[in-house]
Order: structure tokens, then C-alpha cells, then sequence
């Protein structure tokens, strides 16, 4: 039974994943009114792991594709897998924007009315692009024969197209005057290297936990490359933070100074410091040569940074959504009611909000792990049926680190 | 003819923050149960009507917020299908039959004036009270204040200028030089929410 573990992976998963369809159909059912989500922080949890997927999607592709623009032979072995996660999570990134719309009946209505002016447009356009292109970009790899000149224009199409994706995301949040820590031109810079290194990190966990399965065997020395290249892209995204932060504190300007500190002091800190420290600690893992020879800790890295990044697409979003520009009292009607007698007793507080406050409910929690366990399936079957040698050797199951 | 710019004077001398024009709104626009299309802010302590200072050295401010109907809408950029618009009379409006729900428009507001329907709208009485012409808005759609487009459109004016028991607010045309708005932005300061973001609100807070 040497596909044990692989079948029960398979099986968690989908139970999963069905879990969270049930989820779903329970929001659909009753509105976003069971999230925890109302009218001040308005997007939530969904948001949060859209960004995050987009950027594990761009920065896979990012790696993959420069191992062929930038001729980096040692990269190769990398490429296919890392399309493979990126188109993985893209998918999983476009299922969270479906599962936040009030109204997924109408999805349609972004591409029989769409209107160029919005960001969110420009980023449809991008995805599907860049979607297209993964989609096309795995099929040539599958097909050597096929010669490396298409692979060439393929890739040299997708790098851009990568960069651009996550630049778009970044500026569906950083074009908001409304959103002061939002509103910079450094976020798409930022979001982009955090794509990088948090795209560098899964694909380095997917790798391990392939070669774990022995359905694909990578060079021991391919680790220690990317650790190397991993250690570089979190002293930059540390920088950008850096650079964005001391930008703010330094002049001390009232308004501002409220949303940073929010993040210095206030309910963010323990996601803004925990970052930080999830960049330090991992960087100082593998800013040394023998650390990143040893596979174990490479991983232990790139988990750490995948759930850095996490974190920072938090206080990201949430810094600029939990204080309203106006917060004078009594503040914004928060948009839930019940019928009396519930509601008499603990109306005020219920029904409106100076500042916001937000706590993803079960419902929500139960969508998020569905639609991860669902790309945890879909990479599980797609890799091996597409990376895996045709008699796998053993297969003691992914040690999904992409879920993770 | 110049084409209309809708906009509203709301005089801050005069508002006694009796939170009419909020539950006059509410009213004539069908708004349903924990929503508000229309709010009085008090610009002061940390509390509703509480002011700022300590005895006998106070000051208190309320603050009438709606729709401020920009005319650089940052709602009306963002929105990915449209159903948001300015339309041809200057007003910020909504398709409710187009919009996704993404809540997009709500992020992008800098005076969080647009409330989303999280719940089926809920109203007591058990029945909708709005008055007709009133748009119909399903769960999972944003709203906002229209600036009572049925009865502009009707040749009435907005139902919370109508209703304010201290006659703070007056609306009109601001392209019309004629207008009430207009002479009483050309007479006394105004103030607009947030200058500084740039959205150039039609809506002017007289001091």
C-alpha cells in the first residue's frame, strides 16, 4: 500500500473542502451578515488570503520563469512546480474574491459591464493573462520537444505579467485616498517582494515535500541556492517596511499617526512585530551557507517566512480599514440588527462603531481552510500527475507544506 | 444651459443635533433596520452629544454626514462594473441591480458613507415604509443617500431639508447662481469634509 498516505491526504482534503462548500452555502444562505465583517471593516479574512495567494502565485512564477529569461540553469528543476503552485494559487486567490461578493450571482457582471476606471477590473484582466499564460507555460514544459524558443517567449511574457499581477493587487489598495496606510506609492513595491519571498518560501516547501514523496527529486544543492536567494528578498522586504514606517513616524503627522500606531502599539502589533521577527529569525537561519545546506531548517525558513508574509497581509489590511477618517461619535451604523428583545438591551454598542473591530467567525475560518484544502487537492492530483514519474517509488504523502 | 450640479448647504450655526434628518431619511428612503444612509456626528468628546473640554469650558459641534456626492467620487472609480455613477445633475448614484457587492465603493470612501445590506433588510413595522419611487435594495447590495432622487427628480427637495425643524439645511443647484446654495456659499465661510483628499464634496458645512 504504498499510496497510503497519498490517499488519505486525498481524503482529508476533500472532506475538507466540502466543509467548506457547506460553509458557503450556509453564507449564501444567510448573507455576509455571518461573517465578521460589517459596515466599518468591510472586507475581512477573504481579502486578507486573496492577497496573500496572489502574491504565493506571482512569486513562484517569478523564480520559475527567471531561471529561463535570465538563462539560470541551476533554477530549472524549480520551474515546473513552481507554475504548478502558482497556478494552484491563483486559482485559490480568484475563489476568495467570488466567496466575499454579496451578491456571486452577478459575478458575471465583470465582464458584461466592466469599467475600466477600477483597479479590481485591471486585475481581472491581469489574472486571467496571467492565468492563460501558467496554464500555457505548463503545458510547454510537458511537451520538451516542443523546443525552447516558445519556452523562452513564454517566460519572457510571464515574468512581467507575474510582477504586474501583484503590482495591480497592491494598487487595488494603494490608489485609495481614503486609506492612509494604504495610500502610498511604496505598496506595490512592497506587495512585490513580498510576493517574491513568500513565493520562494512555499515553492521551497513544495519542493521539500515532493522530494519527501519521491515524485520529484531535486538537487540538494538547488535548496541552498534558493535559501540564499530566500535570505536576500526578506532583507528587502524588511527594508521596504522600514523605509514605509520611518516615512510616517518621522514627520508625526496627526492623522497619520493614529494607524501607525495601531501598528507600533495598538491591536496590530503582535501581527506587525510578529512579522518583523518572522523575517529576522528566518534570515538569520539562512544567511548562513551551513544552515542552508541542511534541508530541515531551509524548511523551517520558509514556513516561517509563508507565515510572516501572512501576518503582514493583515496588518496591512486592517490598518487602514479599522479607523474611519471621520470618528466622531457615535460613528458609522455597523449594519446588523435583531429583532427586540435582543437588540433593546445591547442596542448602542451593537448597532454603531466609532472605530471598527473584526473577528472572523466559524464561517468564515471554515471557507478559508475549504478553499486551502482545495488547492491542497488540486496540487496534490495535478502534481502527480503532471511532476511524478509514471511508477511513483514511494509516496509516504505530501507533507502539504502549502497549506501551511 | 449649464448642466445642474445638485449640492447641499448645511448651516452649523443651526443644527440642534436632534437627529431628524437622519430618521427623516431613514423614512422616505426605506433604509432599513441597522442602516443608516444619514447621521449627526457631534464633533466634540468622546460620546454622542458629549462635548469636549471639562465644565465650564465647552464646545460641541454636530456634524450632519451623508453621501457628500464628490465630484472627483473616489467610489465612483473603483466601482468594477458601473453601478455606481455620477450622474448627468452632479449626484453620486447606484444601480442596485448591477452592483457585485464587493463593497470596493466602501473602502474607497473617505467618509464612510455607504452602508452595505449584511442581512435581509430587516424593517419594523414588518412592512417597507419608504415612499414610492424608492429604489428596492436586496441583501448583499451598498446603498447611500441619493439626495432623495424621487423627489428631486419630482421637483421637491430632499425629505431631510424638508424636515429639519431648524431649517439648517438648504439644497439647490450649485451651477445655478441664483440658487440658495449658491448665495450662501457666496455670503458666509463654508467648510467641505476632508479637503485636504481632494474629493471636492457638493456638500458645505457653513460656519
Amino acid at each position: 500500500m504504498r499510496d497510503k498516505g497519498y490517499y488519505l491526504w486525498l481524503g482529508i482534503l476533500s472532506v475538507l473542502s466540502i466543509l467548506g462548500l457547506g460553509a458557503w452555502i450556509y453564507q449564501v444562505t444567510h448573507g455576509l451578515v455571518v461573517t465578521g465583517m460589517r459596515n466599518i471593516v468591510t472586507w475581512g479574512l477573504y481579502i486578507t488570503a486573496f492577497m496573500f495567494l496572489v502574491g504565493l502565485s506571482a512569486g513562484g512564477i517569478i523564480v520559475s520563469s527567471s531561471a529561463t529569461v535570465f538563462n539560470l540553469p541551476q533554477f530549472k528543476p524549480a520551474a515546473r512546480p513552481a507554475v504548478l503552485l502558482s497556478v494552484v494559487s491563483i486559482l485559490m486567490a480568484t475563489l476568495f474574491i467570488f466567496v466575499d461578493l454579496g451578491r456571486p450571482d452577478r459575478v458575471l457582471n465583470l465582464l458584461t459591464s466592466p469599467k475600466l476606471n477600477s483597479p479590481l477590473v485591471w486585475d481581472v484582466i491581469i489574472i486571467t493573462l496571467y492565468l492563460t499564460l501558467s496554464l500555457y507555460y505548463l503545458y510547454l514544459m510537458g511537451q520538451p520537444e516542443k523546443g525552447e524558443d516558445r519556452l523562452r517567449v513564454v517566460s519572457a511574457l510571464a515574468l512581467p505579467t507575474a510582477i504586474l499581477v501583484h503590482s495591480v493587487t497592491a494598487w487595488i489598495f494603494g490608489l485609495q485616498i481614503a486609506r492612509p496606510t494604504w495610500h502610498s506609492a511604496l505598496l506595490a513595491p512592497l506587495f512585490v517582494v513580498s510576493a517574491l519571498d513568500s513565493g520562494l518560501a512555499l515553492l521551497l516547501l513544495a519542493l521539500l515535500g515532493l522530494d519527501r514523496s519521491g515524485w520529484y527529486r531535486v538537487d540538494k544543492s538547488l535548496f541552498s541556492t534558493l535559501g540564499g536567494v530566500l535570505a536576500v528578498l526578506i532583507a528587502v522586504d524588511v527594508f521596504f517596511v522600514f523605509s514605509e514606517v520611518l516615512t510616517a513616524l518621522y514627520p508625526a503627522e496627526e492623522r497619520l499617526m493614529r494607524y501607525v500606531n495601531l501598528l507600533l502599539k495598538g491591536s496590530l502589533a503582535p501581527y506587525f512585530w510578529g512579522e518583523i521577527l518572522l523575517a529576522i529569525i528566518p534570515f538569520l537561519i539562512l544567511v548562513f551557507r551551513s544552515n542552508r545546506e541542511k534541508p530541515g531548517l531551509v524548511g523551517l525558513a520558509a514556513s516561517l517566512v509563508v507565515i510572516g508574509v501572512f501576518l503582514k497581509r493583515i496588518w496591512l489590511l486592517f490598518s487602514a480599514l479599522l479607523i474611519p477618517l471621520l470618528s466622531y461619535a457615535p460613528g458609522v451604523p455597523l449594519g446588523s440588527y435583531l429583532f427586540p428583545p435582543f437588540e433593546f438591551t445591547r442596542y448602542y454598542p451593537v448597532a454603531w462603531g466609532i472605530t471598527g473591530k473584526y473577528t472572523p467567525t466559524w464561517v468564515e475560518i471554515g471557507i478559508f481552510i475549504g478553499i486551502f484544502a482545495l488547492g491542497g487537492l488540486l496540487f496534490m492530483v495535478l502534481a502527480r500527475a503532471i511532476l511524478a514519474p509514471s511508477t511513483p517509488k514511494e509516496s509516504q504523502g505530501v507533507s502539504c507544506g502549502l497549506t501551511s | 444651459m449649464v448642466a445642474k450640479k445638485y449640492g447641499m448647504v448645511i448651516d452649523l450655526r443651526r443644527c440642534i443635533g436632534c437627529h431628524t434628518c437622519a430618521i427623516a431619511c431613514k423614512l422616505e428612503n426605506n433604509v432599513p433596520m441597522g442602516l443608516f444612509w444619514n447621521r449627526v456626528l457631534t464633533r466634540g468628546g468622546p460620546g454622542l452629544d458629549i462635548p469636549e473640554g471639562s465644565y465650564p469650558y465647552l464646545k460641541r459641534e454636530y456634524l450632519p454626514v451623508a453621501c457628500q456626492h464628490c465630484e472627483n467620487a473616489p467610489c465612483v472609480k473603483v466601482c468594477p462594473v458601473g453601478a455606481t455613477y455620477k450622474d448627468p445633475d452632479g449626484r453620486v448614484l447606484i444601480n442596485y441591480d448591477r452592483c457585485i457587492g464587493c463593497r470596493y465603493c466602501m473602502t474607497a470612501c473617505p467618509y464612510n458613507a455607504r452602508v452595505f445590506n449584511w442581512q435581509e433588510p430587516l424593517r419594523i413595522p414588518g412592512h417597507s415604509y419608504g415612499s414610492q419611487g424608492v429604489p428596492d435594495r436586496k441583501r448583499g447590495v451598498v446603498e447611500k443617500c441619493s439626495f432623495c432622487q424621487q423627489l428631486v427628480d419630482a421637483g421637491r427637495e430632499p425629505f431631510c431639508v424638508t424636515c429639519c425643524p431648524a431649517r439648517a439645511r438648504k439644497f439647490g443647484d450649485l451651477n445655478d447662481p441664483e440658487s440658495e446654495v449658491s448665495r450662501l456659499l457666496r455670503e458666509r465661510p463654508a467648510e467641505r469634509l476632508l479637503e485636504d483628499r481632494g474629493t471636492r464634496p457638493q456638500v458645505y458645512y457653513l460656519r
